[in-house]
């Protein structure tokens, strides 16, 4: 038996044996014990995280009542191997949650693939659909909680934006949101998407190979509850925005009004303006893509986008400019003879009674007078040269909020445009001065204002020199405060003492003579200013500025209406109506409500 | 020897490989248990399920291994031709009249009770393979008897191939442990065994990569063996030089007939003729042996080609092509072995516990009762568990293999050897299969695996050895 050859190769071979096995423990010991990688994998087999979604915050508006609410709403789903095997009522089904035989046969084809898994059939089912369906009793079909949008009051299309399902886009730049999850869009619901978002929750269940469920894993002990985002109270005045967007309808423009002591936006209608009803549901898509048809730009939002040439309201801010500079006195007289003439140049103007100071020239909306004022600023020998002037005067119209970003909780919110030197350098090449520019002094020339700035500056003026920055929001749930900077006054480079004269000027205009006199309320000393903005590519535009009363002012407001004519036959009633409504809950004066109702502008370049 | 009986059929017999079997077959059928066990089912003792078929299984082996302990170890000597005879007519008779599962038409079917003749030819070849091994004069390294060795182990294998199964064909590849256990020259296993890894790769590798290497492994395995190295490395550098020289001559005299690669054919088949001479003036017998394996080898290459494009199905392509890294498709054909990972994987040490592997339970792994047992093992039990199985199995091995040594009778010793060998084999490829170091071939894990005629037969095969170790130590008992 002891042969050594035989011996040395039992040795051997039981070294062969050895290796082998010790080649499978090390295996195993590196899969089981070093490789973590297939514990993830095991988890993500046998693990399915069932989203719980969140209902999202609803919104208020500043009187308490719903501008946004939650609806609970449905989404049938099918597991295809459960669904009776004789077959079902299918008619039934499709009468009952009024679904198109094509579609469910559709669906139920898709469905058949994975027969266990469940899949989505329907979306958007309303809850008294969802009754119904429960009473019928369907093998196969149930329904999964969703909320969607609903809008009480059909207000703010564009002022409260819309909530759609986040698009890959949006994903790769939020690594927080995953598929099926839905975004707000614009307006309040992107501004205050993480407090209306909430946070889902999730609920883990074990499946098997096919996707059928098994139980829920470590009987739930990883599970949570969907956590609801917080309701806000916006600033909006629902019946007064409601109001707006009924006299706007027909028109192009925008009209913003803003609470002067506060800085909160009242009232923000973009016309023309959409349901916002109609971004929600089954229809979401058609309805958003025929909108991004109508030339109109229903989803644009005019209110802070738009870039407007201010027109005569812009005078408010020349004046204030001139007063400061210690260029004009309110007594200074300039005489207009219908225009300002310098040289060849004509500067036309209205005919009104001439000399003429500065509280009339604001009242009556002389052009003459703010040439002067304007020339004087930037031809001031303290400066040095006109560009040098017109640097000062630029940060001057800056500090008015123009030709830069309010910052207000619109994050779409543009800047406008106020020209720089270098602008005016380059379209005459370097050769120019106060005459070139004039029309700069009417708010004409390059000047572009958003409706919001506009507002913004009746609201300076009507707080004698400093505004809070507008904003939408009062209040969110559980928060005792807004962001800080709301709370901030912002003072321009204009000392107070210098509002006075430009405030009378607005009130005679209203009150005593002047172009704003259909704006005159009994009781409630309004001021205002018109602005016609001429415009080369059609009608002029119209646009008011106003806030009353003229103490302790309650309502700041601007009103723009693209081709409108003058500032005194579109924008002005519209501004003066609002007015009415906000400060007396009444309207007295039906004729003008008419009036503006049936106005309809024809707008050749949106209408081609 | 029936004197010797008296004391009944269990003495003599090796009480640890009794043990070691009664354990792993236990902890297989716990595995059963846990793969096919469903939650809620209302009937837990019906014979529907896999685990009360497999009792039912178990307890049939058991007296199965009585009867095998209960014959006489003549009969197995006797009766180890017509046992092999029996299994080819089994096998060719399934091979024509069988039935088709999972692509091998390699099983007989009895109403619901199927039976794959492959698991008793093992036993009829290992039989057959220690009878001819034992003859008296029977001399390994003789051209001749190498020769009936081959042919005992090929005609069956050849057949599996054809049926189909290759997994279980390559099993009885496992016998050259056993050859070189009884003396085979090892500069012979080696080139076996490369020429082996040769037939996997060939596919992959260009014909005249294939020629050269083959050249250069029989070549330099024949200098080993003689050890006579210049000759060998002047017949090298002549063949070289001859079919380059050929290549350029036939370049000139008709452009674009003969390419270097047929050129070294025919200069090395011509080569072979003057090889033969050679070996027979010298007397080097051995070197007849490396030439038939080159001349097979040749033979057999060019067809790897066509076996692995006509006959291998294009799942078994696949699983050797993803096995070899050559294509990846995580949710086509690696997801078994992705899953059977993933399951053994996420076992860590101490095992999710029994009845609470989660990828078993819900069907992630496929074939996890049968051919994937493992993945439970792993999954449930852990490391901790999958190295205590896996230490049973090494130890019926090594006893199996200790028990060869202990024979008086190379007969028994070759057979023990055998079954080491099948074992060693079905352990290695079935375990390696479901960590991702071997391919998938559908061969069960010994005495684990469900399934009726697996279990029978691998208690079979060993009762056999525990049976004649057994009257071996019965005579040396009753002699002292």
């Amino acid at each position: 038996m002891r042969d050594s050859e035989g011996f040395v190769r039992m040795r051997t071979l039981q070294v062969v044996v050895l290796l082998v096995f010790a080649l499978i423990v090390g295996r195993l010991a590196y899969i089981q014990l070093f490789d973590s990688r297939y514990d993830d994998l095991a988890r993500a087999n046998v693990l399915r995280h069932v989203v719980q979604y969140p209902p999202r915050g609803e919104v208020f508006d500043r009187n308490g009542e719903y501008l946004v609410q939650s609806r609970e709403c449905y989404d049938l789903m099918v597991i295809s191997s459960e669904i009776d095997k004789r077959g079902f009522d299918t008619a039934r089904l499709c009468e009952v949650l009024n679904l198109s035989r094509v579609k469910l046969d559709r669906e139920l084809a898709n469905a058949r693939m994975r027969p266990r898994a469940p899949r989505l059939v329907m979306s958007y089912i309303s809850k008294e659909d969802k009754l119904r369906f429960d009473e019928c009793n369907f093998r196969g079909f149930y329904a999964v909680y969703r909320t969607v949008r609903q809008y009480p009051r059909e207000v703010g299309g564009n002022l409260l934006g819309y909530v759609s399902e986040v698009n890959a886009d949006y994903l790769k730049r939020h690594p927080d949101y995953k598929i099926g999850d839905y975004v707000g869009m614009g307006g309040v619901e992107s501004a205050y998407e993480p407090e209306l978002r909430g946070r889902k929750g999730v609920k883990i269940q074990e499946i098997d190979t096919h996707g059928a469920i098994k139980g829920s894993y470590m009987n739930g002990r990883y599970d949570s509850l969907p956590d609801p985002g917080r309701y806000l109270v916006s600033t909006i005045d629902a019946r007064l925005q409601l109001l707006g967007e009924e006299l706007m309808r027909g028109k192009v423009g925008a009209a913003v009004a803003i609470e002067p002591s506060t800085g909160e936006i009242l009232m923000m209608v973009s016309s023309p303006t959409y349901d916002p009803d109609r971004l929600v549901g089954r229809e979401r898509g058609n309805n958003y893509m025929e909108m991004l048809r109508n030339k109109r730009q229903p989803l644009f939002n005019r209110a802070v986008r738009a870039a407007y040439p201010p027109g005569s309201t812009f005078k408010l801010v020349q004046g204030l400019i001139g007063l400061q500079e210690g260029v004009l006195r309110p007594s200074d007289l300039h005489s207009c003879h219908m225009g300002y003439q310098a040289g060849r140049l004509k500067m036309a103007c209205h005919s009104h009674a001439s000399p003429l100071d500065l509280r009339f020239a604001v009242a009556t909306s002389c052009n003459a007078y703010f040439c002067y004022v304007f020339r004087d600023i930037l031809d001031n020998p303290k400066y040095g040269s006109v560009k040098e002037g017109y640097d000062v005067w630029k940060s001057y119209v800056e500090s008015f909020g123009f030709g830069r970003k309010l910052g207000s909780d619109f994050l779409d919110e543009r800047n406008g445009y106020v020209p720089d030197r270098a602008f005016y350098d380059r379209q005459y090449r370097g050769s120019w001065n106060s005459l070139t520019v004039l029309s700069l002094s009417i708010g004409q020339d390059a000047l572009g204002c958003t409706p919001l700035q506009l507002a913004n500056l009746a609201a300076i003026v009507a707080n004698r020199g400093y505004y809070y920055i507008p904003h939408i929001v009062k209040k969110v749930e559980g928060r005792d405060s807004l962001d800080a900077r709301f709370y901030e006054r912002h003072y321009t480079k204009v000392d107070p003492k210098h509002f006075e004269p430009i405030v009378e000027g607005m009130w005679r205009g209203v009150n005593v003579g002047g172009t704003s006199m259909s704006a005159r309320l009994d009781g409630w000393d309004v001021c205002g200013k018109t602005g016609t903005a001429e415009n080369p590519r059609g009608r002029d535009h119209s646009t008011f500025l106003s806030f009353a009363p003229k103490d302790n002012p309650k309502i700041a407001i601007s009103v723009y209406v693209e081709n409108g004519g003058f500032g005194a036959s579109a924008a002005l009633p519209i501004a003066s109506l609002l007015e009415e409504y906000y400060l007396t809950d009444t309207i007295r004066r039906p004729a003008m409500l008419q009036y503006v109702k049936n106005m309809n502008i024809y707008y050749p370049a949106y209408d081609k | 020897m029936t004197s010797n009986r008296h004391s009944g059929i269990f003495y003599g017999v090796d009480g640890w490989t009794v043990l070691l079997y009664v354990l792993i077959v236990l902890a297989g059928w716990l595995s059963i248990t846990s793969a096919s066990y469903e939650e809620g089912t209302a009937d837990l003792f019906s014979f529907s399920h896999f685990y009360m078929k497999q009792l039912l299984w178990v307890g049939m082996a058991w007296v199965t291994a009585l009867v095998v302990l209960l014959l006489d170890e003549r009969f197995y000597h006797m009766f180890a031709y017509p046992a092999y005879l029996g299994g080819i007519v089994l096998l060719l008779g399934a091979l024509l009249f069988g039935r088709e599962v999972n692509g091998a038409k390699a099983w007989f079917e009895f109403g619901s009770f199927r039976v794959q003749p492959v698991e008793f030819v093992k036993i009829a070849t290992a039989l057959a393979l220690a009878r001819v091994m034992s003859e008296y004069s029977f001399s390994i390294n003789r051209a001749g008897d190498l020769f009936r060795v081959g042919m005992v182990i090929c005609i069956p294998l050849f057949i599996i191939i054809l049926q189909n199964d290759t997994g279980s064909g390559i099993v009885l590849g496992s016998f050259l442990f056993v050859l070189y256990r009884e003396g085979l020259n090892k500069w012979l296993c080696i080139p076996v065994l490369l020429i082996a890894a040769l037939f996997i790769f060939s596919f992959l590798l260009s014909p005249m990569t294939l020629l050269v290497t083959l050249i250069l492994v029989c070549t330099l395995s024949e200098a080993m063996m003689n050890g006579l190295w210049r000759s060998r490395i002047v017949f090298l550098a002549v063949l070289m030089l001859s079919s380059i020289l050929l290549c350029f001559v036939m370049a000139l005299v008709a452009p674009g007939v003969l390419d270097i690669y047929h050129s070294l054919l025919i200069v090395t088949i011509l080569s072979l003729g003057f090889v033969a001479v050679y070996a027979y003036r010298s007397n080097l017998r051995n070197i007849y042996i490396t030439l038939g394996l080159f001349i097979g080898s040749m033979v057999f290459l060019p067809t790897t080609d066509y076996i692995f494009n006509s006959i291998l199905k294009q799942h078994q392509r696949d699983r050797i092509l993803s096995f070899l890294g050559i294509i990846s498709d995580p949710l086509g054909t690696d997801y078994n072995v992705n899953q059977a990972k993933i399951a053994i994987g996420s076992g860590n040490f101490w095992g999710k516990g029994f009845l609470e592997g989660t990828q078993i339970k819900y069907g992630f792994v496929p074939e996890r009762h049968t051919d994937f047992i493992f993945c439970t093992v792993g999954e449930e039990w852990g490391f901790l568990g999958a190295v205590v199985i896996l230490s049973l199995l090494c130890m019926l091995i090594l006893r199996l293999m200790r028990m060869g040594e202990r024979q008086q009778e190379p007969f028994g010793r070759i057979y023990c050897y055998c079954v080491a060998a099948i074992l060693l084999f079905h352990v290695l490829v079935n375990v390696g299969m479901t960590i991702g170091l071997m391919p998938v071939m559908g061969i069960p894990l010994p005495f684990m695996s469900y399934g009726g005629s697996s279990l029978i037969a691998f208690t079979i095969l060993l009762f056999i050895a525990v049976r004649l170790d057994a009257s071996t130590r019965q005579f040396s008992l009753t002699k002292l």
